[in-house]
């Protein structure tokens, strides 16, 4: 019996792992501050999703729905900041802030509805069915979305870093994360870091969310349909480290193509109905295993 | 006028139909949630596995009970044995209700065990894995249900008889009012639940856990009966549902209509309160019923479908709640038994 795994296979792990890298990031960085797994990134990836259709059906190329959806998704999760702040002044449990994000999930998913019908009536367009893997380009045989993702995963880490560790506001922002109330006290306006990471956080979503039609096949239910995976990614590599969303966004991302392409040329295609499992298998795993996901471990090891 | 008559009660039954199952979700979540304090985001996992279960098995079992053989496979030549067993059964009254208790009763099982199952590794976590890990078992049934054809045939699912055939031109009236009879009694015995010791306890370990282990209570054995009988109840949910659809079918059990609307209906109405739950339901419910009924009104007015604007002014109450009213519309009133009460009082006469 022999196992296969073809370059094409690691180059759709790369891309998967890089997208899903960029909606994890938001996710941890949102838990770091605020405490509180934000359910409505499901609407910010979607938000992006329609950020590059919007881009295509006015004529250009999808592509350029990357900065769009980086300020939709960003705008959109200024939104929800607002709407949470209220709760969080209030020092409402986590309970009620996970609802919170929950049910401006649920109405956003109405809004991106409405956006898709008008798209689907006014534009004629296929606004359930958005993909645009045929129009990409190509450099060398290689799509244009593995270096186009990779290197927005890079850049984000780049510039996340450079923010964080460089500057005041990286600071401030940290200050907020390790202990808000003290940070408070030496006079940091804390609402203004939550704002700044919830648009950070959205931000990226929007623009992994512009990537993925790129990718696979999208519709409205995208972004909710991968929010389980995507907290999976973010758990498995440590909610408690930035480092900790690539981390385990890329050994999710791998583990799922390859085991699946292997397991695939094994058993049989019916293999690829399973899919879903293998990221919830291994963040329940882990969680039973090492509750604190892998980061620690690998900083432990670095001594940082 | 038989046509008006016609359309009114075909609104009553499809409301009745939906509230009942609405009721004993929010009523299990209730139990979990308000009275145990466990961050139930699954909901969807012993409901659809209990439905799962039931469409295996009701084929298989009516076959059993009226003596029938045949050749057919129940789960994927499954229209083929209903049309077997749905003829007989609506002539035997006593043993259609007979399997619709029996399923119930396999349900109510099935959805405890899967309870225990999808919160034991989790049980120890904190509250927000915990709520994720919950979120994930949901997706995994669902998965499994699409992929694993031998359990109730895949996407198309399988058939699950009639057991309600015998009341002819009435079936789905006898059918709902069955349905709701049984969220009735779950409801009646969640009201109990409260006033007993048992819910009591219950509430004492989700207001100060250490205070309630300090006076000898186990935290883990409350927590765990609290989950027993809450997916004991999703399940019974889950296998009405399945019987008013008369199938089973993977897209039937979303995560969005079996563990987040519960959710939703509960904070309306209030935590840790039953009527809250009662009132969380029928307010959405009928909201629900009014907008499917109603939405072709708009068609041509909109540009797009008019049940979106269900989701957004689902969302923009629930947070409106969330900021204005965060305890639900009938907040939870501590209860004092009745002796309790009668010896606060007489003391308080005899004082003056």
């Amino acid at each position: 019996m022999q196992v296969a795994i073809s370059v094409g296979t690691l180059i759709q792990a790369l891309v998967w792992s890089s997208i899903l890298s960029l909606t994890a990031i938001g996710i941890t960085l949102l838990y770091r501050t605020t405490r509180v797994p934000n359910f409505a990134h499901a609407s910010f990836v979607t938000t992006g999703i329609y950020a590059s259709t919007i881009a295509w059906v006015f004529g250009f190329h999808p592509y350029l729905g990357i900065p769009l959806g980086f300020i939709l998704g960003g705008s959109e999760a200024v939104l929800l900041f607002y709407m949470l702040e209220p709760l969080r002044r209030r020092k409402a449990s986590i309970f009620l802030l996970m609802i919170a994000t929950l049910s401006f999930d649920i109405l956003m998913y109405g809004v991106l509805n409405v956006l898709a019908d008008i798209l689907q009536f006014e534009f004629k367009i296929l606004s359930r069915n958005i993909y645009f893997a045929p129009i990409d380009f190509n450099i060398g045989g290689l799509q244009g979305v593995v270096l186009i993702s990779f290197a927005a995963l890079l850049v984000t880490m780049i510039a996340l870093q450079l923010l964080l560790y460089r500057t005041n506001l990286g600071v401030a922002l940290r200050a907020c994360m390790e202990n808000p109330s003290l940070a408070q006290t030496l006079g940091v306006n804390v609402s203004r870091m939550l704002l700044i990471s919830w648009f950070i956080a959205g931000a990226t979503a929007g623009v992994a969310g512009a990537l993925l039609p790129f990718y696979q096949m999208c519709n409205v239910y995208t972004g909710t349909y991968y929010l389980a995976e995507m907290f999976c990614a973010s758990i498995v590599g440590g909610l408690d480290h930035l480092i900790g969303a690539p981390i385990g966004s890329f050994l999710l991302g791998f583990a799922k193509i390859l085991l699946l392409s292997s397991l695939a040329s094994v058993i049989g295609p019916d293999v690829i109905n399973y899919m879903l499992i293998i990221p919830l298998g291994i963040m329940v795993i882990t969680l039973a295993a090492l509750p604190t996901g892998l980061a620690p471990l690998i900083m432990r090891r670095r001594g940082v | 006028m038989e046509q008006i008559f016609g359309q009114i009660l075909l609104f009553i039954t499809s409301f009745l139909a939906v509230y009942s199952v609405y009721l004993i979700l929010t009523v299990s979540l209730n139990i979990q949630r308000g009275f145990a304090g466990i961050p139930q985001f699954g909901l969807v996992f012993p409901a659809a596995g209990a439905a799962y279960a039931v469409g295996n098995v009701s084929s298989r079992l009516a076959l059993w009970i009226l003596g029938i053989k045949t050749e057919l496979d129940p789960i994927y030549e499954s229209s083929g044995v209903i049309a077997l067993i749905n003829p007989i059964l609506s002539s035997q009254p006593f043993l259609s209700i007979a399997l619709f208790i029996l399923c119930l009763i396999i349900g109510a099982i099935i959805g405890a065990v899967l309870g225990i199952i999808q919160v034991a590794p989790a049980i120890r976590l904190r509250i927000d894995y915990l709520a994720i890990t919950l979120l994930a078992f949901g997706e995994i049934i669902n998965v499994i249900a699409r992929a694993y054809r031998p359990l109730i045939g895949g996407e198309y699912g399988v058939q699950v008889p009639s057991v309600f055939g015998w009341a002819g031109k009435n079936t789905i009236v006898a059918m709902t009012t069955a349905m709701f009879i049984v969220s009735l009694i779950v409801y009646a015995y969640a009201e109990y639940l409260g006033r007993t010791p048992m819910g009591r306890t219950m509430k004492a370990i989700r207001d100060n856990e250490v205070a309630a282990a300090a006076l000898g209570k186990s935290l883990v054995k409350y927590r765990a009966i609290a989950i027993v009988i809450g997916s004991a109840f999703c399940g019974v949910a889950g296998v009405l549902w399945a019987f008013f659809n008369g199938s089973v079918m993977p897209g039937q059990f979303v995560r969005f209509n079996w563990t987040f609307l519960p959710w939703l209906m509960i904070l309306l109405g209030g935590l840790g309160n039953n009527k809250g739950a009662l009132v969380g339901a029928t307010t959405f419910v009928a909201l629900d019923r009014f907008i499917t009924y109603y939405k072709h009104e708009f068609v041509g007015f909109l540009p797009f479908d008019v049940i979106w604007l269900y989701q957004i002014l689902l969302g923009a109450i629930t947070a409106l709640i969330l900021i204005y009213r965060p305890q639900g519309v009938l907040p939870e009133r501590p209860y004092i038994p009745k002796d309790i009460r009668e010896r606060v009082k007489s003391s308080l006469t005899s004082a003056s």
